[in-house]
């Protein structure tokens, strides 16, 4: 069961997270559990490895959104950090970035279990 | 304002907020967020949302919008909202993480925005509703500042912005435009009001072009009227041509919108804003229905009238108190019987001022009418008029009847009927010896109550004349059903009916009409023995106008009643007028039975009547006339006779009088000839030439010659008939053909 207390030693800015949640800890708990569902991360891992990088923007751009809105910062740094070489096309380890992020979607889910 | 308005919004319905938004995870925050505050509707996707503001834009009060969708770029949302003129009101607050996008979507017309990661709900929350309630106080002010029909600002808030204008630009020249839609009402009897509303949407925004180009601000300040207060320039003929066009529809046929426009160039901006377009609106009056010379510039001459208009007005109640108003009369002749009979008299009142001299009518009685002071003064007329009844009546030993004016603004007096009454009683009076002339555009502006009024006044026993009809929009099945007793034609009408191009025949059939309901006719304005003929021979009842004479002082009137049954006849009147005595009325006393053109006696009454100073004569002869006469028979003489009239009577005007004098002699007395006439008269003689010199049916070509003489103010006691005699005989003798002036 995934509490606050648990987010917050993961390194989530759980205020931040919840005060985007009216407060509500039900809503936010739920939201965090529907982020690492999200189907994009596996899109974007796909896009990744096709060389489709405007594909591969479009998805990171969205997961750092939701990341970033969820304050779930050690997916959102590395997945923004990403999604800004992606943007301008800039060379630069994406797989590596992708990786961390998905490392870090993982131990959260551990976190849910 | 916005805090009333807040909570009267909240206790009846929940605001409604739009977000467009993919990411499920942000659209499940931001729906956490508003709810309970706002009604909610959420689209993924651009489509959707563009579905969304299509179906329900009336009741969104903001759109959240992403920039990054899955189907379209939210900027492109945001250009399609903001181009339309449906959504465009509608507030767009833009959510994205990227700086640039943010001042490119405030640019495109987004009101604000919420960064990424989202700030707090609270602050989400508290720039909806500012953004919500400034959009909202916007548009409550652009409702409260537009006209409703055409967007453009309305009166109150165009002067306040014109002010504003020149706190800005105290040094600009400026002009303040006013511009009328001529005959705009007909557009909305002929096509209806949606049609018209559309002619005032299509002026409106093509006027709107100009401002948009040349500066200044616009506003429709009233029915069709607009007004541009603008940068100065001196060519409107753009403009005017810009806002003239056609409109059609299948039913009601093809017309031209027309504008007038008045212009106060270069405004005096030390006078109130008001009044600068009190100056436009004066000057836009002077061209009404003037087709040729649509513009009119505010000038000396109509400051002077301001000026005057003001001392009018402050001189009144002196006026009133020192009696300078005097009442003249002026007669009524019943033309009906062998000899006119006087039957009544109007009063009409002249003001007589101490430093001014006399004040006419025609400058003061609009003036008044306009702000009230009419009231005043027509009481005083009236009171005037019954008591010169009454003296008449006890002195004399007769009574005529007078008529009075009864102003539009005294038939919504609540003690009209009273005071009249009072009137009548104090001087001992019948009532029908003080006639009520009431305009006709006072029964069609509020028929009801004019029709009740009128009755109780009728059961009274008042006479009711319906005055200036003609003039204005009364059907006239609508006789029918008024209560009257005479209908006094415009005088205008009556100078149309007569101009140059004669035309008489609705005047004829508007006397027909009245006939048919049994309400005698009353002519005014009527000024030659031409129109007394005519108007007598259609049928005309009773006859007012210089013709008989121009109104008089009580005393001077008293000649009038002095031979009220051995009347004067028209010949000893004013301007000693000498019409055949006798059947001096019938038709035929005065007509060439072959031609219907006047005969000799016409012609001495109307030469000698003619202003000897301004006419042309012309005196024609038909060539060879007596050989034709022997040669091809009397019957064919008539007819080359008849078709000279005819040409004749096809080129000349109708103040023109056409004669036959002899068998084969013509005269024309052109009346009015001014220098321009005097070429206008020699091309029409070319053109008679011209049209006698081909063959009509079985008639040959005929010859005719004339002498022509212009009477001249540097001559004035030269003989015109001679000296176009004179000329004739030149021609005659020379043997040439054509013209000859004296």
């Amino acid at each position: 069961m995934l509490t606050v207390e648990a987010l917050e030693e993961y390194g989530a800015d759980v205020r931040a997270g919840l005060s985007r949640c009216m407060n509500n800890e039900n809503l936010y708990l739920r939201l965090v559990g529907m982020a690492v569902e999200e189907p994009a991360i596996a899109s974007l891992g796909e896009a990744l490895q096709a060389g489709d990088l405007d594909k591969a923007f479009e998805e990171s751009h969205k997961l750092k959104g939701a990341m970033g809105n969820l304050a779930l910062t050690p997916v959102y740094e590395p997945m923004n950090t990403l999604c800004e070489l992606l943007r301008h096309k800039e060379p630069g380890d994406y797989e590596a970035l992708y990786a961390e992020s998905v490392a870090q979607i993982e131990k959260l889910k551990t976190l849910l279990s | 304002m916005a805090n009333n308005k807040t909570k009267f919004r909240i206790t009846e319905e929940k605001r409604r907020v739009l977000i467009v938004e993919d990411e499920i995870i942000n659209q499940e925050m931001l729906k956490e967020t508003l709810f309970g505050t706002y009604d909610v509707l959420v689209a993924s996707t651009g489509k959707e949302a563009l579905d969304i503001i299509r179906e329900q834009n009336e009741t969104i009060s903001i759109i959240l919008l992403d920039l990054n969708l899955p189907d379209m770029d939210g900027i492109d949302i945001l250009k399609q909202i903001k181009d339309s003129p449906v959504y465009a009101h509608l507030p767009v607050i833009v959510m994205t993480a990227d700086n640039e996008a943010e001042v490119e979507c405030l640019t495109i017309g987004a009101l604000d925005f919420i960064p990424k990661p989202y700030p707090p709900s609270k602050v989400i929350l508290a720039r909806i509703l500012r953004t919500v309630e400034l959009s909202e106080d916007r548009d409550t002010l652009h409702w409260t500042e537009r006209d409703h029909l055409t967007g453009l600002y309305n009166k109150e808030f165009f002067f306040h912005y014109a002010t504003q204008l020149d706190l800005y630009h105290k040094n600009a020249q400026t002009d303040a435009v006013v511009i009328d839609v001529n005959r705009f009402h007909t557009i909305n009897d002929r096509y209806g009001k949606a049609r018209g509303d559309e002619v005032l949407k299509t002026i409106a925004s093509l006027a709107l072009e100009t401002v948009m180009e040349a500066g200044g601000i616009i506003c429709r300040s009233e029915g069709d009227t607009f007004m541009l207060y603008c940068p100065h320039r001196t060519d409107y003929e753009a403009l005017q041509n810009k806002l003239t066009f056609t409109i059609e529809d299948e039913e009601a046929g093809e017309s031209h919108i027309r504008i007038r426009m008045g212009i106060y160039s270069n405004v005096d901006k030390s006078i109130d804003i008001e009044f600068r377009f009190d100056r436009a609106k004066m000057a836009a009056d002077t061209v009404k229905g003037n087709l040729t010379n649509p513009i009119a510039f505010y000038d000396e001459s109509m400051h002077d009238a301001e000026v005057l208009a003001e001392q009018l007005i402050d001189d009144f109640q002196t006026a009133i108190k020192e009696k300078q108003f005097v009442v003249y009369y002026q007669p009524k002749y019943n033309v009906r019987g062998e000899e006119p009979v006087l039957s009544s008299a109007e009063a009409l009142v002249r003001w007589k001022h101490p430093k001014l001299g006399m004040v006419t009518p025609a400058l003061f009685i609009p003036l008044f009418e306009k702000n009230g002071l009419i009231q005043e003064l027509d009481r005083f007329v009236w009171s005037q008029a019954a008591a010169q009844v009454k003296e008449w009546k006890e002195r004399l030993h007769v009574s005529i009847p007078v008529s009075v004016n009864i102003s539009r603004v005294d038939m919504y007096d609540p003690d009209l009927v009273d005071k009249l009454m009072a009137i009548v009683r104090r001087n001992g009076l019948q009532y029908n010896e003080l006639l009520l002339e009431i305009t006709e555009s006072a029964y069609t502006e509020n028929a009801e109550l004019i029709v009740n009024k009128v009755k109780q006044l009728r059961q009274l026993g008042f006479l009711i004349e319906m005055d200036d009809f003609g003039s204005g929009y009364s059907s006239l099945s609508m006789l029918s059903s008024m209560p009257i007793d005479a209908l006094k034609l415009d005088i205008q009408f009556i100078r149309d009916a007569f101009r140059e191009r004669k035309d008489t025949r609705l005047l004829e059939i508007m006397i027909k009409l009245a006939e048919a309901f049994d309400v005698p006719t009353i002519a005014e304005g009527v000024e030659t023995a031409e129109q007394v003929f005519n108007l007598r021979l259609m049928g005309c009842d009773i006859i007012q106008g210089y013709y008989f004479s121009r109104p008089l002082p009580a005393e001077e009137f008293e000649k009038f009643i002095a031979h009220k049954n051995t009347l004067p006849l028209p010949h000893q009147s004013k301007k000693g007028r000498q019409l055949p005595h006798g059947d001096s009325y019938s038709y035929s006393a005065l007509h060439d039975p072959l031609t219907g053109l006047y005969n000799h006696s016409a012609f001495d009454s109307l030469f000698k009547d003619a202003d000897q100073e301004h006419i042309a004569v012309l005196i024609a002869q038909v060539d060879n006339y007596d050989k034709m006469k022997r040669e091809k028979g009397g019957d064919y003489a008539d007819r080359v006779i008849c078709r000279v009239a005819d040409v004749l009577k096809a080129n000349f005007r109708s103040v023109d009088h056409i004669c036959r004098l002899s068998e084969n002699e013509f005269v024309v007395i052109a009346g009015r000839v001014t220098d321009a006439g005097k070429k206008m008269l020699l091309s029409r003689v070319d053109a008679i030439n011209k049209t006698l010199h081909t063959q009509e049916a079985d008639i040959e070509p005929v010859i005719l010659t004339t002498g022509i003489a212009f009477s001249d103010r540097a001559r004035p006691d030269g003989d015109v008939f001679r000296e176009a005699d004179t000329a004739l005989k030149r021609m005659k003798d020379m043997k040439e053909f054509g013209y000859s002036i004296y």
